[in-house]
């Protein structure tokens, strides 16, 4: 397995596994590791926004709406820790992974994330 | 069956909760003291109960407050009640009356009822703010989380905050005692909250627990037994061990980072945090250790005992590798991935309370070796307040010779003035500032400090600026 730590906003908040894009959301149905890239055709999901009271992200390039049941209560297993997520991802120790940044919409941003020096970790 | 009607939690708040923590806190044992140490007698501690009418624990502290005075308040008092389980005597015995009564008085019914009543909301209070810091999702399995759990023994560790700090300052003996005092808390009566996790009845794992405690007291031979042998590294810097001799120097994180145990010992519902507390804490002191003997060295010379910290590079490599085979694994193994999640939690949320702990200390040391420049500070402070260019609520104290201020902090900036008389400033172990008539001092927020008159009367003003740097524009 492999273990990788990133931020959950800023820089850094999206991790490359085996070129596979994922960033930790903070959403009102619970906070989960998101597949960035949307399975339909590879859509920005981390820019989607819920359906109306419903766990469903919605892809904005074709609208195609998922649940994210499954990604909270089954999905990663993760630690949010302040600013810094961990998860375990079911990759080989030794995977190709790189650290860069995606934006997030307001649905998958949470409403308070905390920005914390190392220094307070 | 009958109808009972619905079963009514405990709760305690509001002005109950106030009145009961004055209650407590008002025991003749936790009043203000006339010096700057305990002289052995382990159950005097000073809660300041004249002020706790003016503090709000009935309400989550947030993250940016836990340095803030309310803090400092509500972990003394939960150290206090914590400690109500553990036995006490003084070095010079039990043969002064005072001492007696004092013995009896602490391990009172009334006292440990007072104190069991207001435990819950001061730890809700106190260690709230971990539920945001803090939060686990997805599927964790036992593989996932050895994964996770191994992971740490490959993250290198670089000297903290606190290390660096003593290295740096300007009297790094001082700090360095200052350090030590820190630890006091937990390193005398050493495991002890650990012990709390060997009662009961839970299978194999409840005996590799045991094992474990075993080695923290020295296999029955009290000269090996850690605390035993932390005692001698004070000893050797030249520190009383006389348990709480410092407890007006301790910082609110450091008995936060020490009750942060007790609470998750205390509340078994909290068990398998303790779990995962217990395995970053074994993992990581080995290397922690290890430079602790390297700095006391650097600082002290070879007079220093550091067996304290070289025995646990040794043993605590051990311990990290018999908390998580002998017991997490086989824990997860008898009890089912549903507590998992909760040994992950306990993992972070112990690094979250050691940093808060580690950057408040070396802010500390800051402010201590600051202790000349804050005084040359009120002179420009003192003109913006005078000149009208800073309006700030300001308290008019008169007091006489002795009157010792005991530690506390303020949650703001304040700039103390004396308009008649001397006052001792303290700012630490073993740091002060003489403070003439005309002179003062800068008082930073959430820095420990206290003060004792040597003058026949002594009148002096606080002003409540806020944020000092403000007054200098």
């Amino acid at each position: 397995m492999l273990v990788l730590t990133f931020a959950v906003s800023g820089a850094g908040n999206c991790v490359r596994v085996a070129g596979a894009p994922y960033v930790y959301a903070r959403s009102r149905f619970g906070s989960f590791v998101l597949p960035a890239r949307c399975p339909h055709r590879g859509g920005p999901l981390h820019l989607g926004v819920f359906e109306p009271d419903r766990p469903r992200l919605v892809c904005p390039w074709h609208e195609r709406a998922s649940s994210v049941t499954r990604a909270i209560t089954a999905g990663v297993p993760v630690v949010r820790n302040g600013n810094r997520a961990t998860a375990v991802f079911p990759h080989p120790p030794g995977t190709p992974h790189e650290l860069t940044h995606l934006p997030l919409s307001p649905d998958l941003g949470g409403t308070h994330s905390q920005e914390r020096p190392c220094a307070q970790r | 069956m009958s109808d009972v009607g619905p079963h009514r939690p405990f709760e305690l708040g509001g002005a109950d909760l106030r009145d009961a923590i004055k209650r407590y806190t008002s025991n003749p044992l936790y009043l203000d003291n006339e010096e700057w140490e305990n002289d052995d007698n382990p159950y005097r501690r000073q809660l300041r109960p004249q002020v706790v009418d003016h503090l709000d624990f009935d309400r989550v502290l947030g993250r940016a407050e836990v340095l803030d005075y309310e803090n400092l308040a509500a972990h003394r008092i939960l150290t206090t009640i914590y400690e109500n389980d553990l036995v006490f005597f003084p070095k010079s015995g039990l043969a002064d009356e005072r001492k007696w009564s004092d013995f009896n008085a602490f391990y009172s019914s009334s006292n440990r009822v007072l104190g069991e009543t207001i435990r819950p909301a001061l730890e809700r209070h106190s260690f709230g703010f971990l539920d945001d810091e803090v939060e686990v999702a997805g599927d964790w399995t036992r593989d996932s989380l050895e994964a996770y759990l191994r992971a740490v023994e490959d993250t290198p560790q670089e000297p903290s905050l606190s290390e660096q700090a003593i290295s740096n300052s300007s009297d790094p003996e001082r700090a360095a005692r200052m350090w030590l005092i820190q630890y006091a808390p937990d390193f005398l009566s050493e495991a002890s909250p650990m012990i709390r996790n060997v009662l009961g009845y839970y299978g194999p794992a409840q005996s590799e627990w045991f094992k474990v405690v075993i080695d923290e007291y020295g296999y029955g031979v009290h000269e090996t037994k850690h605390s035993k042998l932390f005692e001698d590294t004070l000893t050797s810097v030249g520190l009383r061990t006389d348990l709480h001799h410092y407890w007006q120097y301790y910082l609110s994180s450091s008995l936060m980072a020490n009750n942060y145990f007790h609470y998750l010992g205390k509340n078994h519902e909290l068990f398998f945090r303790y779990l995962g507390a217990l395995y970053y804490t074994e993992t990581t002191l080995v290397d922690f250790c290890r430079r602790a003997d390297a700095l006391l060295r650097s600082v002290f010379g070879d007079t220093v005992d550091t067996r304290y910290f070289t025995e646990h590079v040794h043993i605590d490599t051990h311990h990290g590798r018999m908390a998580l085979e002998k017991i997490i694994l086989p824990v997860v193994d008898a009890c089912g991935p549903r507590v998992i999640p909760e040994i992950v939690r306990g993992f972070e949320e112990f690094q979250v309370v050691a940093g808060i702990a580690d950057e408040d200390f070396a802010r500390q040391i800051a402010w201590m070796d600051a202790g000349p420049r804050n005084k040359q500070l009120h002179a420009p402070v003192w003109d913006a307040i005078r000149a009208g260019r800073v309006t700030a609520p300001v308290a008019h104290i008169v007091e006489p010779r002795g009157e010792l201020s005991n530690t506390h902090c303020h949650n703001g900036d304040e700039l103390c003035h004396i308009v008649s008389g001397t006052m001792r400033f303290v700012s630490g172990f073993d740091s002060y500032q003489i403070l003439e008539a005309g002179e003062g001092t800068v008082i930073n927020g959430n820095r420990l400090h206290g003060a004792i008159i040597e003058s026949e009367e002594c009148v002096y003003e606080i002003h409540s600026v806020g944020d000092y740097e403000k007054c200098l524009s």
